[in-house]
C-alpha cells in the first residue's frame, strides 16, 4: 500500500488546523470554571408540583436551605444521567439540610411522568410549559442546575451533564453546606 | 388543585447575556460587574453530548436486482446481483467526555454484471453479461473515537475493508462546533482512503494484476435552528481521486485517472406539532470533471407512534452522462465506457421504514423499491441498457442498556 | 481547478451564515428538535448503508461526511 504523500499533506494540514481550532475553544471553556465568590439573588417563582410532593414549589420556601434547583425535560439526553446523580447525592446530603427541586420544561406533562417512571427520583418535580421560570432563570442547556444558598443568592450554575460531573458538584454541595 | 397554582416570577430575573458569555474576560460581562462574571460554570450545555448509554445493534439487509429485461440482454445470464449486508456495531460512553464505536459489516454477493455492450440480431445495442456467477464477500471494520467538549465533538475513524478483489484502509477526521447560543453548528471533516484492486480471474477476462487508487475528501457544513419546529442545513464536499478508476470487469472501460467532484447538500426538517410528525427534506448537486452533474431529491416524513415511528420516504434522482460515455464503447477515444451507471438516466426510490420499541430494544423494519430509466432523466442523453432495478428490505435490533 | 471553487464556496458560506442573525431558540423550547424525526439521518447504520448502495450503484458520491472505505462494487 503506497500513501500519496503530497495530497495527504493536504488533509493532515487541515487537520491540524481543526485541531488548533478545538483546542482554543475548549481552553477556552475551561477558563469560567473557577472559583464561586458570588451572590446572584435567585429569581423568586411558584410552580405547581407534579410528582414527589403536593402543591406548590416557591422559591420563598426554599430559604434557609441549601438548594440545588434543576431543569430538566424528558426529550433531553443528558437528564437521564443527571436525574439519577442528584437523586444520589440528595439521598445521601438531605438530612445535613439539602433541599433538591427540578423544573421540568416539557411541553405535555404526561412526557415529564413517563420520564420518571423510567428514571424515578424522590425529590419534588415541578412543572413549567410557560417558559417563564426558565427564562427568569436564563436557562441556556438543558439540563440547567442552579446551586442556591441558605440567603437565597445563585452561587453556582452547572449546565449540561457528563458521567463524573456528580464529584465536582457534590464537593461544591457539601462546602455551601458547611457554611 | 395544580390548576390554581399560578406560574408566577416575580422579583427579578437574571440576565441571560451574563450568564450565557461567562468567560471574564467578556467586555459585556466587565460592564454588569466582575461578581456576576465569576459565577462558575461546569461546563456549557451539550449539543452533542457523549451518548448516555451504551448501544449495541445488529442489522440484516438483502437486496436483489431484477432480472435483465429479456430484450436487452445479447448473451449470457439474465439474473444479476443478490446481496446479503450483515451490521453488527458496539457504541459506548468512555469516562466522561470520549465514546468509542465499533462496527463491523459484511457484505456477501453472487449473481452477474454486465461485461459489456453489443448489438442484437436486430441491430438494437443489448448487455453482454459477465459468464458464471460471480462470488464475493467483503468484510468492513471501523473504528470511531470521539471526544466531546462543551461546544461541539470530534471524531477520528479507522475503516478497513477487504474483500477478495478490493483492499481499502481509510482514515476520516471530523469535528462540530456550536456557537454561543447553540443554534447554529458549524461541522468540518477530512478524510483519506487508500485502496488496492486486484481483480479475481475467473469468469471473466481482465486485464491487469493490481493497481491502486488514493481518495482525498473535504467537507464542510453549517446547520442553524431557524424556529423552535425547523432547523436547515447547508454543506459543501470536495473529493478528489487519483489512481485506478477504470472498472477492470468490463470489457471495455476506460477511464481517466484523476477524478474531482464537488457536492452541494442541504437539508430541512420540520416539526409538525399538531401531526406528530417531522417532514425531511434533502436535495445534493453533484458535479464532476468527467461531465456528469446530477440532482438528487429526498422527502420523507417521519410519523411518531408514542415512542415507535413511521417514516414513508421518496427519493429522486437523476444524472448526466459522463463524456467518454457511449451506449456501445467507443474504443478509438482515449477514454471510453459503456457502464450504466455513467450513462443520463433518472431513479425513484419508494420505501417505508418503522420502528417499534420495546423497552431497551428497538426494532426496526424497512422495505424499498429502486427504479431507474434512462426516460426519467433530467438530461436526456442515450439510453443504456444495463440499467438496475432493485427491491431491499432490511431488518434489525439495537438495544440500549447502562 | 474544483478544489478552489470549493474553498470559494466555502468562504462564501461560512460569511454570508457567520454574518446573519437568527434569533435563538431558547433551551427550553427545543423539545420538538429533539423529535427523532427532526434529525439528519434515519440512523446512522441506515445512512452508511444507503450511501454505499447509491455509490454503488450511481455515478455521484459524497455530501454525506467523510469518504468511506471499500469498493463493493459489482
Amino acid at each position: 500500500m503506497s500513501l500519496q504523500v503530497s495530497s495527504l499533506g493536504h488533509v493532515f494540514r487541515w487537520c491540524a488546523v481543526l485541531i488548533a481550532l478545538n483546542t482554543s475553544l475548549t481552553a477556552s471553556d475551561s477558563v469560567s470554571a473557577e472559583t464561586a465568590t458570588i451572590k446572584v439573588p435567585a429569581p423568586d417563582f411558584v410552580l405547581p408540583v407534579i410528582a414527589n410532593g403536593k402543591g406548590a414549589l416557591a422559591m420563598d420556601d426554599l430559604e434557609g436551605s441549601v438548594v440545588y434547583l434543576d431543569f430538566w425535560a424528558s426529550w433531553c439526553g443528558p437528564c437521564r444521567l443527571s436525574l439519577p446523580a442528584l437523586d444520589t447525592i440528595y439521598q445521601e446530603l438531605k438530612d445535613q439540610g439539602l433541599i433538591v427541586a427540578a423544573i421540568t420544561v416539557d411541553a405535555v406533562e404526561e412526557d415529564a411522568l413517563d420520564f420518571l417512571q423510567r428514571y424515578p427520583v424522590s425529590y419534588p418535580i415541578a412543572f413549567d410549559s410557560s417558559g417563564d421560570v426558565p427564562s427568569a432563570f436564563a436557562v441556556n442547556g438543558m439540563p440547567s442546575g442552579y446551586l442556591i444558598d441558605r440567603s437565597g443568592n445563585v452561587r453556582a450554575l452547572h449546565v449540561g451533564f457528563k458521567r463524573g460531573d456528580e464529584v465536582a458538584l457534590r464537593d461544591e454541595i457539601i462546602a455551601m453546606l458547611e457554611e | 388543585m395544580r390548576q390554581a397554582v399560578a406560574v408566577a416570577v416575580t422579583k427579578h430575573r437574571l440576565d441571560s447575556a451574563v450568564l450565557q458569555k461567562l468567560p471574564t474576560d467578556s467586555p459585556v460581562v466587565a460592564s454588569l460587574g466582575a461578581a456576576i462574571a465569576s459565577l462558575p460554570t461546569y461546563q456549557k450545555a451539550f449539543a452533542d453530548a457523549p451518548p448516555a448509554f451504551t448501544e449495541v445493534g445488529l442489522r440484516y439487509s438483502h437486496y436483489t436486482e431484477d432480472s435483465l429485461d429479456k430484450d436487452l440482454l445479447v448473451f449470457g445470464d439474465r439474473d444479476r446481483y443478490d446481496i446479503d449486508v450483515t451490521q453488527l456495531w458496539i457504541e459506548a460512553p468512555v469516562g466522561g467526555a470520549w465514546s468509542v464505536a465499533f462496527d463491523v459489516q459484511n457484505d456477501s454477493m453472487s449473481g452477474a454484471s454486465p461485461w459489456f455492450v453489443g448489438t442484437n440480431l436486430d441491430g438494437e445495442p443489448g448487455v453482454i453479461m459477465s459468464g458464471a456467477s460471480i462470488q464475493d464477500n467483503r468484510v468492513e471494520v471501523g473504528v470511531t473515537t470521539r471526544y466531546f467538549w462543551a461546544d461541539g465533538n470530534a471524531g477520528f475513524n479507522v475503516t478497513h475493508s477487504d474483500e477478495d478483489d478490493y483492499e481499502a484502509l481509510a482514515f476520516s477526521f471530523d469535528a462540530a462546533w456550536n456557537s454561543d447560543d447553540n443554534s447554529r453548528t458549524w461541522s468540518a471533516s477530512a478524510s483519506t482512503s487508500d485502496d488496492s484492486v486486484a481483480p479475481v480471474k475467473e469468469a471473466i477476462p481482465v486485464f491487469i494484476d493490481q493497481e491502486e487508487l488514493d481518495t482525498q475528501s473535504l467537507y464542510f457544513g453549517v446547520s442553524q435552528v431557524l424556529t423552535s419546529t425547523s432547523i436547515v442545513r447547508v454543506g459543501l464536499s470536495y473529493t478528489i481521486s487519483d489512481g485506478y478508476l477504470t472498472d477492470p470487469y468490463k470489457l471495455a472501460d476506460q477511464r481517466p485517472s484523476e477524478h474531482e467532484r464537488v457536492t452541494l447538500n442541504t437539508g430541512y426538517r420540520q416539526y409538525f406539532v399538531e401531526a406528530g410528525g417531522a417532514l425531511k427534506m434533502d436535495y445534493r448537486f453533484y458535479n464532476d470533471d468527467w461531465g456528469t452533474d446530477s440532482h438528487t431529491l429526498e422527502v420523507a416524513w417521519q410519523q411518531s407512534l408514542g415512542r415507535h415511528s413511521l417514516t414513508p420516504y421518496l427519493r429522486y434522482y437523476s444524472q448526466s452522462q459522463a463524456d467518454f460515455f457511449s451506449v456501445i464503447a467507443d474504443t478509438s477515444t482515449d477514454f471510453y465506457a459503456d457502464d450504466y451507471r455513467l450513462s443520463s438516466y433518472g431513479a425513484i426510490t419508494a420505501g417505508l421504514r418503522g420502528t417499534v420499541m420495546i423497552g431497551d430494544w428497538e426494532v426496526e423494519g424497512q422495505l424499498e423499491r429502486y427504479d431507474s430509466d434512462n426516460s426519467f432523466s433530467l438530461y436526456g442523453g442515450d439510453a443504456a441498457p444495463g440499467l438496475v432495478d432493485f427491491w431491499r428490505a432490511t431488518v434489525g435490533v439495537t438495544l440500549r442498556f447502562d | 481547478m474544483r478544489l478552489l471553487r470549493w474553498v470559494a464556496m466555502v468562504t462564501l458560506l461560512s460569511s454570508t451564515v457567520g454574518c446573519s442573525n437568527i434569533e435563538a431558540v431558547p433551551a427550553w423550547e427545543r423539545g420538538y428538535l429533539a423529535e427523532p424525526g427532526m434529525q439528519w439521518e434515519l440512523s446512522r447504520r441506515e445512512a452508511k448503508f444507503a450511501g454505499h448502495v447509491y455509490t454503488s450503484k450511481e455515478a455521484s458520491s459524497g455530501g454525506s461526511g467523510a469518504a468511506g472505505g471499500g469498493c463493493g462494487c459489482n
